[in-house]
């Protein structure tokens, strides 16, 4: 991976030797001080895709059969009905996740926002669970939400709500999922909404106000623009980070019931150390890193637009 | 009319404020309920708040010597991580902030996109790596895969700091013959010092956190805490006081790392998003 970045250090050669300004001309050890990155992360990074994607042409079971098989393991897992219904299922945590999250830590953020005195505090108790692991905060769940045991359904059962079975039950178990994500990660979207609230200019609203506009409206037409930039953000970092979710399943469900709760890296995970089938795992792998990498360019892209066509007045 | 609206509006953003907290606080005020409660009196609907507070459980789980070896196992990875994630980025931060380079976006896009990638996508090919050189179920090998997901942050973090320093601050320091090395050192990381400890912070927090890499790339020797949480996994059933209590051993060193650094975390949390 060495030849990676002396590879890149001659297209540097000719800008460098044109810059702005005079005490950088003489050596140019730009990519001197990227090195270890582009080493480390490089080799990181690169061995691992191309391995997978070489791989995941043979039938691989951790030991001596290696046999070439082709495009085989993709026909296999695209045909098959498995990979749809669990690629279906990640989808639909990550949507169901994210849009709770991202309007609770909206209302939360303009609410704290709104706050004078303890709004200090009000922020440093919303963060906690950004602190907790995820493990943890998959363990806490079941013993709260232990269909027999739990005190969730306790407290159903004094405001005379029927009692649910929760992670137990297909019908229930990826809901719950979901509701135990946002609990953990609303307070990430909260947080950089506070912030980004915080950083608002205030004329905006002020005229806004002299114009007689109403709070909602306020909000809808000039503090929800405004913000808009930030939102993208959030939402791109939790649509990815949803769909790559792990430790609460894995620490709750571990999948089940029946599937119900299987999303593509725990699937992954039971393919490879369950099951041993280390070729199909990187082809779940290399698949899904393609639709992740597609969500991030279109957000790449989106945001570069975004950046073009709205914020681009205000930088030189 | 109007006063008495704004009280009453007042009173409300109050109260859904509170709930929130309330619903934020109370699991993990419930997890060290069961943790410091005998196991029968856990399982008693309605809660009895009156039965006595025992350490019985920490000193269970702390008699087991895979869960101590798993706590001193996270502070070693975490701290090689963090240090390893720093050496790394703060350079190429710099690079990238004060250098004209052609890939610069290149780099950019590339780094992004391998914080992106999902975690197998690397364990798998690491795993066959570390079992034939040795890094398997070591400190080293899992805190050197931590790095293409904590690199990436911490440049993107750091980098916005270090745009934050007044470039004729660099300029009189390159004049003044400081080499680009001496201008780092001496001029940008003491400026920009906050920012770098809320990186390192954050950086610190996801790898104490981190269970699915180090879930398949240690087993006995390296395995960290989490790993040892998960442990507890098939105790649900009953032993939720040990469970509990491991837990608590978790997330206490976390958690009092965010009281003692709320700001730095913040900070970091908030900059690279609302700066852009």
């Amino acid at each position: 991976m060495a030849d990676m970045a002396t590879k890149h250090q001659p297209l540097a050669q000719p800008i460098e030797a044109t810059p702005r300004s005079a005490p950088r001309r003489r050596c140019s050890p730009s990519y001197f001080f990227l090195l270890p990155t582009l080493v480390i992360i490089g080799f990181l990074s690169l061995y691992p895709i191309v391995y997978s994607v070489v791989l995941s042409l043979y039938d691989w079971n951790w030991g001596a059969r290696m046999n070439f098989v082709g495009l085989r393991n993709y026909t296999n897992l695209l045909s098959g009905s498995e990979f749809w219904q669990i690629l279906g299922q990640t989808f639909y945590f990550a949507v169901g996740a994210v849009t709770i999250e991202v309007t609770l830590g909206l209302v939360l953020a303009v609410i704290v926002n709104g706050l004078g005195f303890g709004a200090n505090i009000i922020r440093t108790l919303l963060l906690t669970p950004l602190m907790v692991s995820g493990i943890v905060v998959a363990l806490i769940w079941k013993v709260m939400l232990d269909p027999m045991l739990g005190i969730v359904n306790y407290f159903l059962s004094v405001v005379g709500l029927p009692p649910s079975p929760f992670l137990g039950s297909q019908a229930t178990a990826m809901n719950t999922i979901i509701a135990i994500d946002a609990w953990w990660q609303t307070s990430f979207v909260f947080i950089i909404l506070l912030a980004g609230l915080q950083s608002l200019p205030a004329e905006p609203h002020e005229a806004a106000r002299v114009d007689g506009a109403s709070a909602w409206q306020t909000f809808w037409s000039v503090t929800l623009p405004l913000l808009r930039p930030v939102l993208f953000t959030v939402l791109i970092f939790r649509t990815i980070d949803t769909l790559k979710v792990f430790d609460i399943v894995f620490g709750t469900t571990g999948g089940g019931p029946r599937l119900a709760t299987e999303v593509i890296q725990t699937m992954t995970y039971r393919t490879a150390f369950s099951y041993l089938q280390m070729s199909q795992a990187m082809t779940v792998m290399v698949i899904f890193s393609i639709v992740i990498v597609i969500i991030s360019l279109i957000y790449l892209k989106l945001e570069s637009h975004g950046e073009a066509s709205g914020r681009g007045k205000d930088t030189p | 009319m109007r006063t008495l609206g704004n009280v009453s509006r007042r009173i409300f953003t109050y109260g859904i404020a509170l709930l929130a907290v309330l619903v934020t606080l109370f699991p993990i005020v419930w997890l060290l309920n069961v943790a410091v409660r005998p196991q029968r009196e856990v399982f008693k609907l309605p809660p009895n708040l009156g039965a006595p507070l025992i350490l019985d459980h920490f000193q269970a789980v702390w008699a087991n010597e895979g869960f101590r070896n798993s706590f001193m196992n996270s502070v070693w990875v975490t701290s090689i991580g963090v240090v390893l994630a720093l050496a790394i980025a703060i350079p190429a931060a710099y690079g990238l902030s004060r250098f004209r380079i052609s890939a610069k976006v290149l780099i950019g896009v590339w780094l992004l996109l391998v914080y992106m990638l999902p975690e197998f996508l690397f364990i798998l090919p690491m795993y066959a790596l570390y079992q034939v050189v040795g890094l398997y179920d070591t400190h080293a090998g899992l805190a050197l895969i931590y790095q293409v997901h904590s690199v990436p942050f911490a440049i993107w973090l750091i980098r916005s700091f270090f745009h934050d320093v007044p470039g004729e601050l660099d300029d009189s320091a390159r004049i003044d013959g400081c080499s680009y090395f001496g201008t780092l050192w001496r001029i940008y990381i003491p400026i920009t010092a906050p920012g770098i400890a809320a990186t390192a912070i954050l950086t610190a927090i996801w790898i104490w956190n981190e269970l699915t890499i180090a879930l398949a790339l240690t087993f006995s020797n390296a395995h960290t805490i989490t790993v040892g949480v998960s442990s507890f996994r098939g105790y649900a059933a009953m032993r939720w006081g040990e469970m509990a209590a491991a837990s608590v051993v978790a997330i206490v060193p976390m958690l009092l790392f965010a009281l003692i650094a709320q700001k730095y975390i913040v900070k970091g949390l908030t900059l690279g998003s609302v700066k852009g």
